[in-house]
C-alpha cells in the first residue's frame, strides 16, 4: 500500500516557518498515496518561485526548468509519453504572470495534466512585489501607492476557456485540497486548482486568520459542479465570502486523446523503422 | 559545356509564380535533366514583384545565375525590372492582348488563353507549357506531369489543363529561341528538392519524434513538410503559442525520451534564448534550426542572410557546450541534421543548424538519392542497465562530463532534472565546490564534441587564391571558383559544415600554404572571418561580404575576386 512517507526525502526545506506551502506539500503526498501511485509513476514538472521548488522536496521524477515555462515542457513530455501522470507546481507569478499565454494555451489544449498553482497573490522569492493576483490597493515596497491593477482571476479565465476541471484549495485545509487533488489527477484531461496560500513574510493582507473568517465549502451549499453558469458566479465571489472546491467539471477528449498517432501508444514505445523513410524518400 | 539555360518567371503574388517554376522542374527532372530553383518573393500574400528563377543543365548546377535566356513575364513589372539580366539572343514572353511588340519581347495572351481554358488560375499551365515549347521539350510530357499531379482531382481540373497547356504550346509555334541546345528524350530521374524538404527529411533520419513551432519565414517550409508527414511516422507535430512554448516543448518531449526539433528565424530564435540554456544545464539534448533572414527585429521577412552565427553561438547567459552546423547543400543538411540529432543525444547538448531562406527555398536536383540509415540507436538508459537503480544520479561527474540519461517514469530510476545548479542527484545547490565541478563537467564535453567536428571541405586545396565559406554559399563560391579558374586565377575553396566546437586545427590544415584567403559571408562584418582569427590566429586577406538580402551570384563573387587583385 503506497504511504505518504514513501514521497519524503532528506533534502532541506528551504521555505519559511509558518508558509502555506508546507501543508501544500503534505497534501500532494497524501494525495498521491491516496491515489495508489509510487515516486517512479509520478513525473512533477516546475517553472520558478517558492511554489517551484516543491519537486525538490518530493522523492519522485521532476522537471525543474524556468520561469513560466513548466506548461510547455509538461506539454512536449505528454507528447512524448502520454501514459505519464504529471503534476505541475507552480506560483500566481510563474503561472498566471510569466506564463499567462501557457496558461491559456495548455486549457485550450486540453492537456491532461494537474496543475497547482500555490496562490499567496505576492512575489516571495524577489522579496514582496505586487503578483498578478494581488487584491486591488494591496500596499508592497514596489507598489508603494498601492496595486493599481484589477486582479487576475485564474477560475473565471480557466472556465471561460472551457477548462474541464477549475477548483480552489486553501493550504490550511489539508485533507480537502488533497482531496481535489486525487479528484483531478482523475479527472482526464486539463485540472486547474487554485491553492489559497498564506504567505506569512510578505502578504499581510490575506493572512491564516482573514482566510478563515470567508473561507467555505461548496460541496455543502449543494453547488453543482455541472452548472456552468453558477461555477462562473462562484468564480467570481471574492471577499467576504470565498468559495472552496470544485467549481465545475466536464470532461472532454484531452489534447493526447485528440492526436490519431498516438492511438498506436506512446511515442517513446514505438521503434524507428528506414522502411517508412525509404517510402517518402523514393517519393522525391 | 551542354545544356544550360535560365529562365525567370515574374509576376504579382498570388500569381502562381513558384507553381510555373515547380512544374518546368518535374519535366526536366523526368528528361534526366539537373535543375536549379531560387524563389525571390516579398512578404505580402498578393501583388508586389515575386519572381522564380529556375537553371536547367545537364550536369549537376548550384548557383544562381545574373543573366538570363529566357523570361516570362506575367506582368509589365517583370519586364521592367528584368529586362537587363536577358542575353544576347535572348527572349522575353509578356503577357498582353497586343500583336505588336519590339524584340526580343513576344507578346503571349497567358490570361486571355487561360480563360479559354477555363480560367484564369490556369495561366500557369499556359506559360510553363510555352516555355517547355520554346526549350524544344517533346510533347506530352507536361501532360505526364499533369496527369500524377491533378490524380485525384475531379477530370475537369485535368482536362482544362490539359487544354490550357495545348493553347499554350500553340501560342510559341513558330518562335524561334536558338538558346537551346538537344533536349534528352528521357534519362535517369534524380532526386528534386527544396532545402527545407531536405532538412525535414534529415530530421525523420535523426528519428526526430516530436516538432514544436512556431510559424516564421523562411523556417515555416521545414515544420510543413513534418506536419503533413506525421501520419506515416511515429512523429507529433504541434504548433506552439509562441517561440518560448516551442524550444521549452522539445526540451519536455526530449526529457520524457523521444528526440525533438524547433526551427525558427533569427527573431524567433531571440525568444528562444533563455531554453537554450535550460538545455545547456539540464543536459537536454534538443535540435533548433534557426533558418536565418535579415534583421534585426522583423528585418526583411523573406529575405537571406548569414548573419546569425554570433547569435546562436552565444546564445544564452553564461557558459555550456552546444554544436553549431551550418551545411551547403541539400545532401550535407540531410545528414547534418541527422547527425545533429545524434551528436545531440550522445552529449546531451543542444544542437543548433543554420539555414536561410536561399537554402530553404532553393530547389536542388541531387545526383545520388538519399539513404534512410539502417538503424538509429538511443543513448538512454534503464533500470537493467544499472547495478542499483535507485541510487542513479542524473548529473554524475564522469571523466567525459557525460552523466548516463535515463527517462523518467520507465521503472525505479528516478530521473530529477534541475535547470537551477544542482548537485550530481539533480537537486538545486548553492555550494561553490558543486557550482565548479558542474560547470568544469559541462565543459569537458567539448573535448568529445571536437573530436566529432568533421574539417572544412572544397576544390583546389592547393590554390593560390583560397576562398572561405560556411553554410548556404556552398554552391555560388564553387561556381565562382570554376570561373575564376576558367579565366586562369588558381583559385580554390573551403567549406565550413561544422562550425562549434571550432576544428580549428582541421582550418590551419586546410588553410595553410594560401597566399591570400578571401571569407565569402552574408553579413556586414565578416562573422566568420572573426571566428576563423578567434580561433586559429588566421587572418584573411580580404571578405567578399553580401548584406541586401539578395543571394550572392557566382560573378559577383569572380568580380570581387578580381578587384582585389589577384
Amino acid at each position: 500500500m503506497a504511504c505518504p512517507k514513501d514521497f519524503d526525502n532528506s533534502v532541506e526545506n528551504k521555505w519559511c516557518p509558518g508558509c502555506g506551502n508546507h501543508p501544500i506539500l503534505q497534501s500532494i503526498k497524501e494525495a498521491l498515496a491516496q491515489l495508489g501511485l509510487a515516486p517512479r509513476d509520478v513525473l512533477i514538472v516546475s517553472g520558478i518561485g517558492q511554489a517551484a521548488k516543491t519537486p525538490h522536496y518530493l522523492n519522485c521524477n521532476f522537471f525543474h526548468g524556468l520561469h513560466g515555462r513548466a506548461l510547455p515542457v509538461a506539454t512536449g513530455a505528454k507528447a512524448a509519453n502520454h501514459s505519464l501522470t504529471i503534476l505541475v507546481n507552480s506560483g500566481d507569478g510563474d503561472c498566471y504572470g510569466e506564463g499567462g499565454n501557457h496558461f491559456m494555451n495548455a486549457i485550450r489544449r486540453n492537456l491532461d495534466i494537474t496543475l497547482l498553482v500555490h496562490d499567496n497573490k505576492v512575489y516571495g522569492l524577489t522579496k514582496g512585489q505586487a503578483s498578478p493576483t494581488s487584491d486591488l490597493r494591496m500596499i508592497t515596497r514596489a507598489q508603494p501607492h498601492g496595486v493599481i491593477l484589477e486582479p487576475f482571476n485564474p477560475l473565471a479565465v480557466a472556465l471561460a476557456l472551457k477548462a474541464g476541471f477549475v477548483a480552489r484549495g486553501y493550504a490550511a485545509d489539508t485533507e480537502h485540497l488533497s482531496m481535489l487533488i486525487q479528484e483531478g489527477v482523475r479527472h482526464r484531461g486539463f485540472s486547474l486548482i487554485d491553492i489559497l496560500q498564506p504567505c506569512v513574510s510578505f502578504n499581510q493582507v490575506n493572512t491564516y486568520q482573514w482566510y478563515a473568517e470567508r473561507v467555505y465549502d461548496l460541496a455543502k451549499e449543494g453547488h453543482d459542479t455541472s452548472d456552468f453558469m453558477a461555477a462562473m458566479v462562484k468564480a467570481r465571489q471574492w471577499g467576504d465570502k470565498i468559495p472552496l472546491g470544485i467549481l465545475y467539471r466536464q470532461e472532454s477528449p484531452s489534447f493526447t486523446d485528440r492526436i490519431d498517432g498516438l492511438k498506436e501508444g506512446p511515442l517513446t514505445g514505438r521503434a524507428y523503422d528506414p522502411a517508412r523513410l525509404h517510402k517518402l524518400l523514393a517519393e522525391f | 559545356m551542354g545544356i544550360d539555360i535560365t529562365i525567370t518567371i515574374g509576376g504579382e503574388a498570388g500569381q502562381g509564380i513558384q507553381t510555373v517554376g515547380q512544374l518546368l522542374a518535374a519535366v526536366c527532372r523526368e528528361a534526366g535533366l539537373y535543375v536549379f530553383g531560387i524563389n525571390d518573393f516579398e512578404s505580402r500574400i498578393r501583388g508586389g514583384h515575386s519572381f522564380y528563377q529556375l537553371r536547367i543543365a545537364d550536369h549537376q548546377v548550384r548557383a544562381p545565375r545574373h543573366r538570363v535566356n529566357l523570361l516570362i513575364a506575367m506582368d509589365d513589372a517583370t519586364l521592367r525590372l528584368h529586362r537587363e539580366e536577358l542575353l544576347p539572343g535572348g527572349l522575353c514572353l509578356l503577357n498582353s492582348a497586343d500583336a505588336e511588340a519590339e524584340e526580343p519581347v513576344r507578346p503571349i495572351p497567358f490570361f486571355k488563353l487561360a480563360r479559354d481554358a477555363g480560367g484564369d488560375i490556369l495561366a500557369n499551365t499556359v506559360a510553363t507549357a510555352a516555355a517547355l515549347a520554346l526549350l524544344g521539350a517533346p510533347g506530352g510530357m507536361l501532360e505526364k506531369i499533369l496527369h500524377r499531379q491533378f490524380a485525384g482531382k475531379s477530370s475537369k481540373v485535368l482536362e482544362d489543363n490539359c487544354t490550357a497547356a495545348r493553347l499554350g504550346r500553340a501560342a510559341v509555334q513558330g518562335i524561334d529561341c536558338s538558346c537551346i541546345g538537344a533536349w534528352p528524350e528521357s534519362g535517369r530521374k534524380r532526386m528534386i528538392m527544396e532545402g527545407a524538404a531536405a532538412l525535414s527529411l534529415g530530421a525523420l533520419a535523426g528519428d526526430c519524434r516530436f516538432a514544436a513551432f512556431y510559424p516564421m519565414s523562411p523556417a515555416t517550409g521545414i515544420m510543413m513538410n513534418l506536419a503533413a508527414w506525421q501520419d506515416r511516422f511515429p512523429l507529433v507535430v504541434e504548433q506552439a503559442e509562441d517561440e518560448i512554448a516551442a524550444a521549452n516543448m522539445i526540451i519536455g518531449a526530449s526529457y520524457a525520451g523521444v528526440r525533438s526539433l524547433t526551427a525558427t528565424s533569427g527573431g524567433g530564435f531571440c525568444l528562444m534564448t533563455e531554453a537554450v540554456g535550460l538545455a545547456g544545464i539540464s543536459e537536454t539534448p534538443i535540435v533548433i534550426i534557426n533558418a536565418q533572414r535579415p534583421g534585426p527585429a522583423t528585418g526583411l521577412a523573406t529575405r537571406t542572410a548569414q548573419a546569425d552565427l554570433r547569435q546562436v553561438m552565444h546564445a544564452g547567459q553564461d557558459e555550456f557546450p552546444r554544436f553549431v552546423f551550418a551545411p551547403g547543400s541539400p545532401e550535407q543538411a540531410y545528414e547534418t541534421t541527422a547527425r545533429a540529432f545524434d551528436l545531440a543525444d550522445t552529449y546531451q547538448v543542444p544542437a543548433l543548424i543554420l539555414v536561410d531562406q536561399y537554402f530553404n527555398d532553393s530547389l536542388f536536383t541531387l545526383e545520388d538519392a538519399l539513404q534512410a540509415p539502417e538503424k538509429v540507436s538511443s543513448r538512454t538508459i534503464d533500470d537493467a542497465s544499472q547495478k542499483n537503480p535507485s541510487d542513479y544520479q542524473r548529473y554524475a561527474l564522469t571523466d567525459s562530463g557525460i552523466s548516463p540519461r535515463a527517462v523518467p517514469c520507465a521503472g525505479e530510476t528516478l530521473v530529477m532534472v534541475c535547470g537551477n545548479e544542482h548537485k550530481p542527484d539533480g537537486h538545486s545547490t548553492e555550494s561553490a565546490e558543486l557550482r565548479t565541478a558542474m560547470v568544469d563537467k559541462r565543459a569537458r564535453k567539448l573535448r568529445g564534441m571536437a573530436s566529432d567536428m568533421r574539417p572544412p571541405t572544397g576544390a583546389h586545396p592547393e590554390a593560390a587564391i583560397r576562398l572561405i565559406c560556411w553554410g548556404s554559399t556552398l554552391g555560388v563560391v564553387a561556381e565562382a571558383v570554376e570561373l575564376l579558374r576558367a579565366d586562369g586565377v588558381d583559385a580554390g575553396y573551403m567549406h565550413f559544415c561544422d562550425i562549434w566546437p571550432f576544428p580549428g586545427t582541421a582550418a590551419q590544415a586546410a588553410l595553410a600554404g594560401a597566399e591570400r584567403l578571401i571569407c565569402v559571408e552574408q553579413n556586414s562584418t565578416a562573422q566568420f572571418a572573426g571566428l576563423l582569427r578567434q580561433e586559429t590566429g588566421i587572418a584573411v586577406a580580404h571578405t567578399v561580404l553580401k548584406y541586401d538580402g539578395r543571394p550572392f551570384y557566382p560573378l559577383e563573387i569572380v568580380n570581387a575576386v578580381m578587384k582585389e587583385g589577384r
